[in-house]
């Protein structure tokens, strides 16, 4: 091992008699009157946009305020899967920034965030979907993204455990195949930024919900909460599949639906898979984190629901289209299943931005493609809060695109088969 | 005796001795009996270690015996992470062990203990990150450090059968120990139909193994006699080796056995789970020799396996005594018990030991157990006087033994009831957490209801079945009193965690986390347990914290002054034990549809395709000839005749005084003027103003339309004309059609010679039966309806039939055909036919977001009618700029490729649009297509960048369409 | 797995079901500015409470209404669609346009 790479960090824990503790987060303190900018939520795109607002901007005097536990939400749910190979242009440029940010986290967080370049697969399983994989591709490298349409011969070869035969209901057709796709460990995402906050002067508040928000003239002044009154300059929410119950506090609607997103681990196994495998026709996706869980998902719930519970119709459905997939593994056993919230918007592009009452600003929208956005977020959401008006990557984005006719079609190619 | 360590009978009730089984571990030869698990079997036969820990490769064997803890997994065969002290024996199992470096004796692995000190909590957030290639040089070896047993990569789920079925009960008993017997009982009296689910060979759970009275007959007379009940009972169904792993909304389980994943609906739930034994931490809790009390029993008295040779019993309930005991019983000297009580109360138990001559330290805790050789076993235990919580004083004695059993207490297993949403208050005169609210259909007894004392165990049971019948809807006789006292008070210890300054005191055997990692993980901020969790992975193992949630509980109440009472273990969630992919995939149905004529395209060499779930003919020959047959078919279409079966596409039966009116409201088009045996076009948008579907409306009748869809549209379309209805209440029935009609499409100049030959009480003539007309007749004696649409841009009919009589119609066709040689063509030449043609195909050409006017499709869009699906929307739409438009194209010099579908069509650099179809036509010899251009160039000459394969640009040149007899002559003749 | 009381066939496993959002009538589009009709359109109340939904039994194609609490899932009553939509509606001849 090269002496560059040698642990040096971990010595001083073997030779210190006592253990150095270093808090993650202050221990919470009591909630002061008013603040700069309150954030309504403390999950990663929160914990982000209080890093950049400190760090970018200087704005120090934030306040975070989570209902529950830090990041506890879709933040700690997520299966990690971090890419950039989107449909609109649109998407890709955001997306692509985020990977950017991400690759450097670990680093200016000097906190290892277990980011992990494995290689991302779409499997297109009817012509459509090859259709669809093609124009991702094309978009992608259009704008310097690493994608690439791939056809059987060569997913066989990248992926040798795929089951690539004819003689299955849906066969192998081709591949989305994005290099520069990761995972990481979410829940590091959300401490880095949380300490980096911190430390630099943010207030995380947990066990702290809003429970109405004051609005005078069209503006907003602050946030009523359990422990008291909050006053603000500016107010943003980032609360993911509570977004309609808190932007109802602020008098607006959005174009959301709030439907649970399931997923599961399997016990931990000796590494095996390294590329993350997703289907869209199967709706199904895979990867095996560095613990050697396999961490797997599929499509949204069929219905709306505001809760965490899992199904057992969920298990069901994942794994008889997993062991198509990937036959060897029916003795492998699932260990534990969860949910999120996902607020599903209808092109499946995030909604960011300004809002109808003036100083708030809100991160929504997120659905099943929030995670790989976190820096970005925090990151474009700062700089809006500060101007007061959204940043260039996240325009398109606009809360009003939908009665303007000018959504992006994040769901972009549908398919028909005549 | 299959083992030196075995006992004889009467031990082990669960055994077959008549029956040897051998079997290996890594490799070594081991016998066992039927009956026997696989971890009896090697403590049977002198095999103590089983498995290797995560972290530190410590040996790690038998601690509960019941598959509720993760220190005996195995690997069998290709099944990896098996529990050895669940699995039962077959004859030539290949057992071994996981997670080790060299060999399963000499584990490389282990060193990582020597520099434990230097793997902090955490530790692999605080490196490995120095620079951005340390991770990826690291990350492979972390892996290869991580997981436990391994996946088969040459296994195939496809060689094995599992299935699944449903069950309905009104009463569902889960656990078949006392309460769940009790329970099924109390239900069944009442006349309800009851399923009882026990994971154990037979039910009786503890009373199988624990001793409930000094001389241990009380358990198996108790056992015997409601065995005898239940078995009386014709409606009380037994489903033994069977394990529930979840309690699902409205009472839904999953319980699997064997191969089986059953699926029980039940009215009402009776939740029996008992307890889970708690361990005690202290240095070296984790080694081989150190098991709970229960789990020797269990040894014992269904295996007949010795757990040790000299025991020491560290105690804080008359369990403990009870377990004591059973070791006297069994031939084990018990060297002493440790109590951590300084008053160790008088009861019959505690006599019966004293009387034996078992010795008795009171308020001393084990400070240490002694490891043997290799860790492979202990040797002796430290017993310390407790000088408060957690603290031990001076003065340790050191006790020989080769076995610890830990009696300190217990927690609820209350997983299901966790499933079903129970909220749960923490008990402080019991130590434990108790149910605090139940759900509606959902009812707990036994020790998961903090019933202990057996008579109290019986009285819930009984009452819980009996309530949970009359909420099903059964009852007779009165309501069962709840038992008074529930005798949970003294049998859990609130504090038997013991911290050693030299650490290895785990608190999570299965992440090998000791006290301090945990204190630790809290001082670095991460003060409550879902952030502990997370952080640390207590509780993320294989078990799922059934041992450490409740001391990390403990633990973080301790050190941040929570009280307990306002706190809750982690979310539970399902499964309760880890289930098997297969057991969830079952024989995974896929169903698919096939026309009429499927047998036909497969003994014409159809080569088949995917459209939604049907399968139909892509083209007609070889692979490797793909592209010319694709050709000839083409070909045969425009010259000769071709016969296409279109029986997929959706078909829609409008009728009532309300059809056109209908019609007029879904569709774009206008309908209330269409001629009676005329057909039309309809295009489908939804309320957004975005394309969804298209097809033809033939109207039969004043009130009779007959609509066609896209194969894989026509359920929505038929549900979304449902819903609207339901709104507007218009006088109106939809049937979809769509199985009930096989169809044919014949085309080409020699179609209506073929046609005539079989096709009777119509004129085909082209006065007579015109482009655009439609009638019913019968060809080749079947009732058909017949059309004459736009298909492919020749002469043709579009002929429906009913299903049972498609493939008597393609016979009939092709044997017609047969002097012009009629040729069968695929969906890909019919693709090819179309796009000659300019026909748009709906969600290839049009996307999520394609309005009318991108489409460039406003002829399709009635004016004057006041309403339709979608038509507010267009005017909005209509209104603003257009930033993209579809239009037709070829290519400024022919000799460049053909575009594929989805390159890009670029201004600059700027991405305006995209092609969408493409072909090089074999009727015109040239490359036509369909694209997405920038509005600036949607005019005919236009030209336009295209991006293909390499990055290479090459030009398209907008064109009107049909490219092909643009007069539509050919078609309309 | 919810059960789901079906109306027209009877409690059924929510599998066999469709969910089709919340009950929002259309008001007359005609009646509506632009902003108005999108809003409409586009905007949702996701109340976390007890919603009017509409349901569909896919095998029976039956569409109905349920009464639903989204936060915990439990089904209050369902009911056809008749009892809250019982008049024919209907859309007034365009004006003339230019």
């Amino acid at each position: 091992m090269l002496p560059a790479l040698f642990p040096y960090k971990l010595l001083p824990y073997g030779f210190r008699r006592k253990y150095r503790p270093q808090r993650f987060i202050p221990k919470q303190k009591d909630l002061k009157s008013s603040y700069d900018v309150v954030i309504i939520g403390g999950g990663g795109h929160a914990l982000a946009c209080a890093y950049y607002l400190a760090r970018n901007h200087g704005i120090t005097d934030v306040c975070i305020l989570e209902k529950g536990y830090l990041a506890g939400g879709n933040t700690a749910r997520n299966t990690a899967i971090i890419r950039s190979n989107y449909l609109t242009p649109e998407g890709v440029r955001f997306y692509e920034q985020s990977l950017k940010l991400y690759r450097d986290l670990s680093q200016d967080f000097d906190f290892n965030i277990l980011y992990s370049e494995r290689g991302h697969f779409t499997l297109a399983h009817t012509d459509a979907a090859v259709r669809t994989s093609r124009w991702r591709a094309e978009v992608n490298k259009q704008l310097g993204v690493d994608s690439e349409l791939i056809f059987p011969d060569e997913i066989a070869r990248l992926c040798p455990h795929l089951n690539m035969s004819d003689h299955v209901r849906y066969p192998i057709l081709g591949a989305l195949y994005h290099p520069p796709g990761s995972i990481a460990r979410h829940d590091a995402v959300a401490w880095g930024y949380a300490r980096g906050a911190t430390a630099m002067g943010a207030e995380v508040h947990q066990q702290t919900p809003v429970t109405s928000i004051i609005i005078e003239n069209g503006t907003v002044k602050g946030v009523e909460t359990p422990r008291g009154r909050v006053y603000a300059n500016k107010v943003m929410q980032a609360v993911a599949g509570s977004t309609s119950v808190v932007a109802k506090m602020a008098g607006f609607r959005l174009p959301i639906r709030t439907i649970p997103l399931q997923a599961c681990v399997s016990v931990p196994l000796k590494p095996f898979l390294d590329q993350i495998i997703v289907s869209g026709s199967l709706h199904v996706y895979v990867s095996q984190s560095s613990r050697g869980e396999l961490v797997m998902g599929g499509s949204t719930d069929p219905y709306g629901l505001y809760s965490t519970r899992s199904t057992l119709d969920f298990k069901e459905g994942l794994l008889g289209h997993m062991l198509e997939l990937l036959p060897m593994l029916g003795e492998v056993k699932i260990l534990r299943q969860w949910a999120g919230m996902a607020d599903m918007t209808p092109d499946f592009s995030p909604v960011m931005g300004l809002t109808p009452v003036k100083n708030y600003y809100i991160d929504s929208g997120w659905g099943t493609w929030g995670f790989k956005a976190t820096p970005v977020c925090g990151l474009t959401m700062a700089h809006t809060i500060v101007n007061d008006e959204p940043h260039e990557l996240i325009k398109p984005f606009y809360l009003d695109r939908f009665v303007e006719y000018a959504q992006v079609g994040e769901k972009g190619a549908a398919s028909v088969g005549h | 005796m299959a083992g030196m360590n075995r006992l004889p009978a009467p031990f082990g009730t669960w055994i077959d001795r008549t029956e040897k089984i051998s079997f290996t571990f890594e490799g070594k030869e081991i016998e066992g009996f039927a009956g026997d698990t696989i971890a009896s079997a090697l403590l049977a036969n002198g095999q103590t270690m089983i498995s290797r820990s995560f972290k530190y490769h410590r040996p790690r064997s038998v601690l509960t015996m019941a598959g509720q803890d993760s220190n005996t997994l195995v690997q069998v065969g290709d099944e990896p992470n098996c529990l050895a002290d669940k699995r039962r024996i077959e004859p030539g199992l290949a057992v071994e062990g996981q997670n080790y470096v060299g060999s399963f004796e000499d584990d490389k692995g282990r060193f990582t203990e020597l520099v434990e000190r230097f793997l902090p909590v955490g530790f692999y957030y605080r490196t490995f990150h120095e620079q951005k290639k340390s991770w990826k040089a690291w990350e492979p070896i972390i892996r290869r450090m991580a997981g436990l047993g391994k996946a088969d990569l040459k296994a195939d789920f496809h060689h094995s059968y599992y299935d699944k079925q449903y069950l309905f009960a009104d009463v569902a008993v889960i656990g078949g120990g006392p309460a769940g017997m009790a329970a099924a009982l109390g239900a069944a009296e009442g006349g309800a139909e009851v399923i009882l689910v026990d994971e154990g060979a037979e039910p009786g759970g503890s009373l199988w193994y624990a001793r409930f009275n000094f001389d241990g007959t009380h358990g198996s007379l108790t056992r015997a006699e409601l065995a005898a009940a239940i078995n009386g009972r014709r409606n009380i169904r037994v489903l033994s080796n069977a394990v529930c792993t979840g309690l699902f909304a409205d009472n839904w389980l999953p319980v699997i056995k064997d191969n089986r994943l059953y699926k029980l609906r039940a009215k009402s739930v009776v939740v029996a789970t008992g307890s889970i034994e708690q361990p005690s931490v202290f240095r070296n809790n984790d080694l081989p020799g150190v098991m709970f009390a229960s789990a020797a029993q269990r040894l014992i008295r269904l295996y007949g396996v010795k757990p040790g040779s000299r025991a020491v019993i560290l105690a804080a309930n008359d369990d403990a005594y009870g377990a004591a005991l059973e070791m006297l019983d069994a031939g084990i000297p018990v060297a002493a018990m440790v109590d951590l009580r300084a008053d160790v109360p008088n009861t019959e138990m505690t006599q019966a030991v004293r009387r034996a001559g078992v010795e008795i330290i009171a308020g001393h805790a084990i400070q240490e157990a002694i490891a043997g050789p290799g860790k492979t076993r202990i040797t002796g235990a430290v017993a310390a006087p407790v000088a408060g919580d957690g603290k031990l004083g001076n003065g340790g004695r050191n006790l020989a033994c080769d076995l610890i059993l830990m009696s300190v207490g217990y927690s609820p297993a209350a997983h299901l009831l966790h499933h079903a949403g129970t909220k749960f208050a923490y008990d402080t005169s019991s130590h434990m957490y108790r149910p605090d609210s139940v759900p509606a259909h959902v009812f707990a007894a036994g020790s998961v209801n903090q019933a202990y004392a057996l008579d109290a165990v019986l009285a819930d049971g009984r009452r819980a079945g009996w309530l949970a019948a009359r909420d099903a809807g059964y009852s007779s006789g009165a309501e069962p009193p709840a038992p008074a006292d529930l005798g949970c008070d003294g049998v859990t210890h609130p504090w038997p965690i013991f911290p050693h300054d030299k650490g290895m005191d785990f608190v999570d055997f299965d992440e090998d986390l000791k006290y301090k990692d945990l204190i630790n993980g809290i001082a670095d901020g991460f003060d409550n347990v879902e952030l502990l969790k997370r952080y640390s992975t207590v509780g993320m193992g294989p078990s799922q914290g059934k041992h450490s949630a409740v001391a990390a509980v403990r633990i973080v109440a301790r050190e941040t002054g929570e009280s307990l009472n306002r706190m809750s273990v982690t979310t539970q969630r399902p499964p309760y034990t880890p289930e098997k992919f297969a057991h969830m995939a079952g024989r995974v149905f896929e169903p698919e549809r096939r026309t009429a004529m499927h047998h036909r395209h497969l003994e014409l060499g159809a080569q088949m395709m995917p459209a939604g779930v049907w399968w139909r003919p892509a083209y007609y020959g070889q692979k490797s000839a793909r592209d010319q047959a694709i050709r000839d078919e083409v070909n045969a279409v425009r010259s000769n005749v071709g016969l296409i079966d279109v029986s997929t596409l959706g078909g829609l039966d409008v009728r009532g005084p309300d059809a056109a009116e209908l019609l007029n409201r879904m569709y774009t088009f206008a309908y209330a003027k269409q001629q009676i045996g005329r057909c039309r076009y309809v295009l489908m948008t939804d309320n957004a103003g975005v394309i969804t579907d298209d097809g033809v409306a033939v109207r039969f009748h004043d009130e009779h339309f007959y609509v066609t869809a896209t194969t894989s549209g026509v359920d929505a379309v038929y549900r979304q004309m449902l819903w609207w209805n339901a709104q507007w209440r218009l006088d109106v029935d939809v049937a979809n059609v769509t199985a009930a009609y096989a169809g044919v499409n014949i085309a080409g100049p020699k179609s209506r010679e073929v046609l005539k030959r079989v096709c009777e009480g119509v004129d085909l003539s082209a006065q007579a039966f015109p482009y655009m007309g439609a009638a019913t007749a019968e060809v080749a004696g079947i009732p058909a309806r017949i059309m004459r649409v736009g298909f492919v841009g020749e002469l043709g009919y579009e002929i429906h039939v009913p299903a049972s009589q498609g493939e008597a119609l393609w016979d009939a066709l092709m044997a017609a055909g047969g002097q012009e040689g009629i040729s069968p063509f695929g969906v890909e030449a019919q693709r090819v036919l179309r796009l000659e043609k300019g026909h748009i195909i709906v969600s290839q050409d049009t996307d999520g977001l394609t309005s009318v006017w991108e489409a460039d499709m406003a002829w399709a869009v009635a004016k004057t009618k006041p309403f339709f699906v979608g038509g507010r929307s267009a005017e909005i739409q209509a209104k603003k700029p257009l930033t993209r438009k579809l239009v037709g194209f070829t290519l400024a010099n022919d000799g460049d490729p053909c575009p594929e579908e989805c390159h890009l069509v670029l201004q600059g650099e700027e991405i305006v649009g995209r092609v969408t179809s493409a072909v090089r036509s074999p009727s015109l010899n040239k490359v036509v297509g369909l694209a997405y251009v920038h509005p600036s160039d949607g005019e005919p000459g236009k030209q336009f960048e295209i991006k293909v394969d390499g990055g290479r640009r090459i030009t398209g040149v907008v064109t009107k369409y049909p490219f092909y007899d643009p007069d539509n002559k050919r078609q309309e003749m | 797995m919810k059960v789901m009381n079906c109306p027209l066939n009877g409690p059924r496993n929510i599998s066999e079901f469709a969910w089709g959002g919340e009950v929002k009538p259309m008001p007359d589009p005609a009646s509506l500015d632009d902003h108005a009709w999108g809003d409409w359109l586009f905007l949702e109340n996701n109340e976390a409470g007890v919603v009017r939904e509409w349901w569909c039994h896919v095998p029976t194609s039956f569409w109905f209404i349920a009464e639903r609490n989204t936060v915990t899932d439990e089904i209050l009553k369902t009911y056809p669609a008749g009892e809250l939509f019982k008049d024919r509606v209907n859309f007034a001849a365009k004006a003339e346009k230019k």
